[in-house]
């Protein structure tokens, strides 16, 4: 059967804020066949899907639908023209049926009034070849994650799309839901669908796809077409890593001593974290790494007591703590810098003076009037010591560039002791200059003050350049733990994928 | 052919099971213990006069908490209903005169017209500007109020004599005797509310009740799914503002007069009522059927405190107590759903 | 976002950023008295000036209690600040009996009154999570309720002792005393709110509750403090209303609800939380008092005093709080 191309987008660049995301991203996809897209994290593959789908708009580059020229300004216009994107379980209503949230906005008519039968008829058409035990009466709030899931590709292929984006269909779904999606995404290949598929399991993009591109530093780094070139892992590793960075010199010395500060084990949390065993020695930087999204973010916020109902063993200088408050690891002065500053580690309203001293204000027996000329030397020191630019004290953080407030999420907790510092991701959309001053002055506290620290980072190279030692995480485990010269882009990027 | 009706058995009894352990039945349950309780104070709550006096007096919050249903299903709340009820009185009363039977079509016109104009302006107010609904309706309606007393700054106005139809038939002259006969038996009110029910039963068939239900659900998602929500959250404003115009006439038939204070209590009582016959305050979810199921059981609650010879203080208490009550109770139960729902899901 | 000004009119653009609340605040209420001179002659005396201050007064004082609860967060809102004081104005005014030996039975009345109401909307909203309009709406139905089971056939006796009496009703010359009630309490206010750790961590309980939780505070006990702060201070503006009109009834503290969030709006609280001025509050109160004095003197009455709020308050939120979709 004649293969058609649907979709050529070349030359696409996008940038968000100073970070550029793409600097020159090109995809081909032919109808009928189905592609894997590739990459480590920060690659741009993500965002090449998001742009197709109309989620984001290219700055530069063309996209063509079908050999026609195409610019969209949000998801509704690609839907139109029969592009749909199946994200994770985001636009699902959860007060509706199945069978309702499969056609939801494309409802047929009969007359004035809704066609329920016809709607059922689709629902079940498609769910039948997904999950045939799926009763599509079922409300969907009642569904466990990888049946909404299901639902939600049930959704997009309703619209009867030419190019179907799938990002991470399977994170949430089970062995047989797999395998049940891949008998459908050939069927669905068979009639001439387009078919983009994403997955952090390696061993799923090389079943079910013909063809797979790679990304790497936001442009292709190469292309693999199965059926010509075979099913190698090893090469599709190299084509992530890329060539040159496979001999890497491992760096200084480790300040890390045999003492243990933290021990946590039997780690167990709402099926996103799954018995993970942390020992973290004193002195050592420890980081934490794999793909994005399998579980870094929640464990750093459940080491830093965020969640109420945590279920594990944790000890902190051989003193049992409980995890269920961050009142409670601050007090043992575990101190988390959070993933997403603006959301959970700023008041952006507030003056750098109120956000660098608050958490002092949690704490026991503080004065109930604010030294304000204490508190403004010691935040006049921690500017300094962070060398954050900022005009004032009291200009709101709102108005600092990225780099400097991350700076302040990290200066809050200068003048605290320190047994462990937890950082989630310190260096996202910080840049250059920012990012060197911020690991100075943590590599500084570690060797000084023999301060212990959990690096979670989804830029490889501070991983490589940081720690000590390096745990990677797959689906909410701990699957590798890789020590000293170990850690370099190619093993970390093989044991992300399970390669080896 | 045996299998399938075997399972279509096995379907019905756990469809049985599982509406007994669902809220709904242990509503329909209370309002049954407060139905029996009534017919106990009340002596002759049997007979026919009894059973309209009292559906004439249930009818105004039976509307109102239908049409605040509808609102709070879309994702909305409106603090204005009361007012707004006024507001209509009020503008009844104005337009017509006694004199001129034609002013009461006039009336009518007028009426359903600033009746939708009210559902505009907190359509706007919640679905396009996007302003919590309770403190732009908290705000709205002082607007209605202003106005209304503007028109009537004392109770009073006038009616045509026909639209005592809208109360009771029978003291209107010129009425066929058989219309006088039916209205003593099915009084108006009824038919009014039957006439809620039906627009509500047209409605919930057509993409604007699905949506309204998708809208108060997850409003990004229904936009993610290219639902205008702005326009539907309008239009649930609008169904309410029916119901509210409904209760006007029935308001107007029965005292000829309009009163720009009438409805405050009114507001309070219908999102409780509501809350209590299963419309959560989070949005889409509930039956507007059922929300007459909560009006009934407030409405219950009020005769039984009046012929308990409770004194009448205690009313407003117990009105404030039994909204805490419901709502915790409502809420629990949607924050249960929903965090089972929340863990379930990816983060 | 550089803009290169000249280094004066740069630091001008500084102060009117900051303050741009607080200055259109003021503006609006130049305004209104222009007009109201203009329209109605003799609105612009010293005499008109300081009573709305004075009416003012009770206003800005049932604003603090909503800042309170507003810059929390969560949606706060207190609708039961009125039948708080009411209820205090009803229960204390038979303890005075007109004496000032019994004021501080009274005093402790309203705290115990202010601590139980504060402290149950507290928990139904910030623990319980129930939404803080309706609870509150409830509360002063409930409240409305004592009341009413309270004075069931008995008149409501007892005066005010005259120390509240000239506390909130006379004045020295021109000069309202509930004036100096109101400049005592504001710089203690700004005080509590800007210079002690109570403050700061109800703005950033207010600004962003997961920073705030992850940094060791804890939100709900700020938010229920918050309500509690709210119950107590309209408790005690009960006792101030009843030494205002010498007497109490039933319906004393309604009136003042509107208009106290209204104000906390007009001045500029952020509804979100985490973020507010007393002064803007303050300024919002006499705006609103200004404002019915205009309609009511052009002879709009009640009627035009509603609508006139209803208008504001809604085109006022319109600016400050829309969120229209733009994508």
């Amino acid at each position: 059967m004649g293969t058609v191309k649907v979709l050529e987008a070349t030359g696409i660049k996008k940038h968000f804020g100073g970070v550029v995301a793409l600097a020159n991203g090109n995809l081909i996809c032919h109808s009928g066949r189905i592609t894997g897209l590739l990459g480590a994290n920060g690659s741009g593959k993500s965002t090449m899907s998001k742009i197709i789908a109309g989620v984001y708009s290219a700055d530069a580059g063309e996209i063509k639908l079908s050999n026609k020229l195409v610019r969209y300004r949000n998801p509704n216009e690609a839907r139109k023209d029969g592009i749909a994107m199946v994200f994770q379980n985001l636009s699902l209503v959860a007060d509706l049926t199945v069978w309702q949230n499969v056609v939801l906005g494309a409802e047929e008519k009969k007359r004035l009034f809704l066609n329920d039968t016809a709607a059922k008829d689709i629902a079940r058409e498609i769910i039948d070849q997904l999950l045939p035990d799926l009763d599509i009466q079922k409300v969907v709030h009642e569904l466990n994650p990888g049946e909404m899931q299901i639902v939600e590709i049930a959704k997009a292929i309703s619209a009867k799309p030419k190019l179907l984006i799938l990002d991470e269909p399977t994170a949430a779904l089970g062995q047989a839901q797999v395998r049940s999606l891949f008998r459908y995404m050939k069927t669905l290949a068979e009639r001439g669908v387009a078919i983009v598929f994403t997955s952090h399991r390696l061993w799923e993009v090389m079943e079910i796809c013909d063809y797979v591109t790679i990304f790497r530093n936001g442009e292709n780094a190469g292309s693999i077409d199965f059926s010509r070139d075979g099913k190698d892992p090893e090469k599709i590793v190299d084509y992530i890593t890329g060539e040159m960075l496979k001999a890497k010199v491992k760096k200084k010395r480790s300040a890390a001593t045999s003492e243990v500060v933290l021990s946590v084990t039997d780690l167990n949390y709402g099926g996103v974290l799954k018995d993970v065993a942390i020992e973290l020695k004193k002195g050592e930087i420890l980081g934490i790494g794999g793909l994005a999204g399998q579980g870094q973010h929640e464990l750093m916020l459940a080491l830093a007591g965020n969640y109420a109902g945590i279920d594990c063993h944790a000890e902190i200088n051989g003193k049992r703590i409980r995890l269920n408050r961050p009142a409670n690891a601050i007090r043992n002065s575990i101190l988390l810098v959070p993933g997403d500053r603006q959301l959970e580690g700023l008041f952006l309203k507030h003056s750098l003076f109120t956000n660098i001293i608050f958490p002092k204000l949690g704490l026991r027996r503080q004065p109930l009037f604010t030294p304000r000329r204490k508190y403004r030397s010691e935040c006049e020191q921690v500017v300094d010591v962070l060398s954050i630019v900022a005009h004032s004290l009291d200009m709101p953080v709102s108005e600092l560039s990225g780099g400097n407030q991350q700076k302040v999420v990290v200066g809050k907790w200068l003048s605290f002791d320190t047994n462990v510092l937890l950082l989630a991701d310190p260096a996202k959309g910080v840049d250059v200059g920012a990012k060197r001053d911020l690991y100075e002055y943590i590599v500084n506290q570690v060797q000084e003050k023999k301060m212990s620290v959990i690096l979670y980072a989804s830029d490889n190279e501070e991983l490589i350049e940081y720690c000590d030692r390096l745990m990677i995480m797959y689906e909410g485990q701990i699957v590798a733990i890789l020590e000293g010269d170990e850690i370099n882009d190619d093993t970390i990027v093989a044991a992300s994928l399970r390669v080896r | 052919m045996d299998r399938v009706s075997g399972k279509a058995v096995a379907a019905n009894s756990s469809a049985l099971k599982r509406f007994v352990s669902k809220p709904d039945f242990s509503r329909l349950l209370i309002l049954a213990v407060m139905l029996a309780i009534t017919a106990v104070l009340q002596q002759n709550f049997f007979e026919i006069k009894a059973i309209v006096r009292n559906v004439n007096a249930f009818t105004p919050l039976i509307l109102l908490t239908m049409g605040q249903a509808v609102v709070i299903i879309s994702g909305g709340l409106d603090l204005s209903v009361g007012t707004a009820l006024s507001l209509l009185t009020c503008v009844l009363t104005t337009v017509m005169k006694k004199a001129d039977p034609v002013t009461g079509a006039y009336a009518l016109a007028a009426a359903f017209a600033v009746a939708m104009l009210i559902a505009v302006i907190n359509g706007i107010g919640i679905g396009y500007l996007r302003i919590p609904p309770v403190i732009v309706t908290f705000a709205t309606s002082f607007m209605w109020l202003g106005i209304a007393l503007f028109l009537r700054p004392t109770p009073g106005g006038e009616t045509v004599d026909w639209f005592r139809a809208f109360y009771n038939p029978g003291s209107v002259e010129g009425m066929p005797a058989f219309v006088k006969a039916l209205g003593a038996v099915i009084p108006p009110a009824l038919i009014l509310v039957l006439i809620g029910y039906a627009l509500w039963f047209v409605i919930r068939r057509t993409r604007t009740g699905r949506y309204i239900y998708a809208v108060g659900s997850n409003n990004e998602s229904a936009y993610e799914s290219g639902i205008n929500t702005a326009w539907v959250q309008m239009r649930a404003c609008m169904i309410n503002s029916v119901f509210i115009f409904l209760a006007a006439l029935f308001f107007v038939g029965q005292n000829q007069s309009g009163d720009a204070r009438m409805g405050d209590p009114l507001t309070l009582r219908a999102i409780a009522a509501a809350v209590v016959g299963g419309i959560a305050l989070t949005g889409g979810r509930g039956s507007v059927y059922f929300a007459l199921v909560g009006a009934l059981i407030l409405s219950f609650v009020s005769k039984i405190i009046f012929f308990a010879n409770i004194a009448n203080a205690y009313q407003t208490f117990f009105n404030g107590v039994i909204v805490i009550v419901a709502i915790a109770g409502s809420h629990g139960y949607t924050l249960y759903t929903r965090r089972t729902k929340e863990a379930s899901k990816l983060t | 976002m550089s803009v290169v000004m000249s280094q004066p009119l740069g630091a001008l653009y500084k102060i009117y950023d900051r303050y741009k609340k607080l200055i259109i605040a003021l503006l609006l209420i130049v305004f209104l008295f222009v007009l109201g001179e203009v329209t109605v002659s003799n609105f612009l005396s010293l005499g008109q000036i300081l009573l709305t201050w004075k009416l003012a007064s009770f206003i800005a004082l049932f604003g603090l209690c909503q800042m309170s609860v507003i810059a929390s967060g969560g949606s706060g809102l207190d609708l039961s600040v009125g039948y708080t004081a009411t209820m205090t104005a009803v229960f204390t005014a038979a303890v005075m009996d007109g004496q000032n030996a019994n004021l501080w039975m009274a005093v402790l009345v309203a705290l115990g009154v202010g601590i139980i109401v504060g402290f149950l909307n507290g928990v139904l909203t910030a623990y319980a999570k129930l939404p803080p309009l309706v609870v509150t709406l409830a509360m002063s139905n409930i409240l409305q309720g004592v009341i009413d089971v309270y004075t069931a056939g008995r008149n409501i006796t007892g005066k005010p002792s005259p120390v509240l009496q000239i506390l909130a009703a006379k004045s020295t010359g021109i000069f309202p005393h509930i004036l100096f009630v109101l400049l005592i309490i504001t710089p203690i206010v700004m005080i509590i709110l800007y210079r002690t750790k109570w403050g700061l961590m109800l703005f950033g309980a207010g600004s962003n509750e997961t920073t705030a939780y992850l940094s060791g505070v804890s939100v709900k006990m700020v938010r229920c403090i918050a309500f509690v702060i709210s119950g107590v201070l309209a408790s005690l503006v009960g006792l101030l209303l009843i030494g205002n009109m010498g007497m109490a009834f039933k319906d004393m503290g309604s009136n003042y609800v509107m208009p106290s969030i209204a104000a906390a709006v007009v001045g500029g609280v952020s509804l979100t939380g985490g973020d507010g001025n007393y002064l803007g509050v303050i300024l919002g109160a006499v705006f609103l008092q200004t404002l019915t004095n205009l309609l009511v003197a052009a002879g709009w009455g009640d009627a035009g005093k509603w609508l006139g709020f209803g208008i504001v308050l809604f085109a006022l939120l319109i600016v400050y709080v829309s969120n229209r979709r733009g994508r």
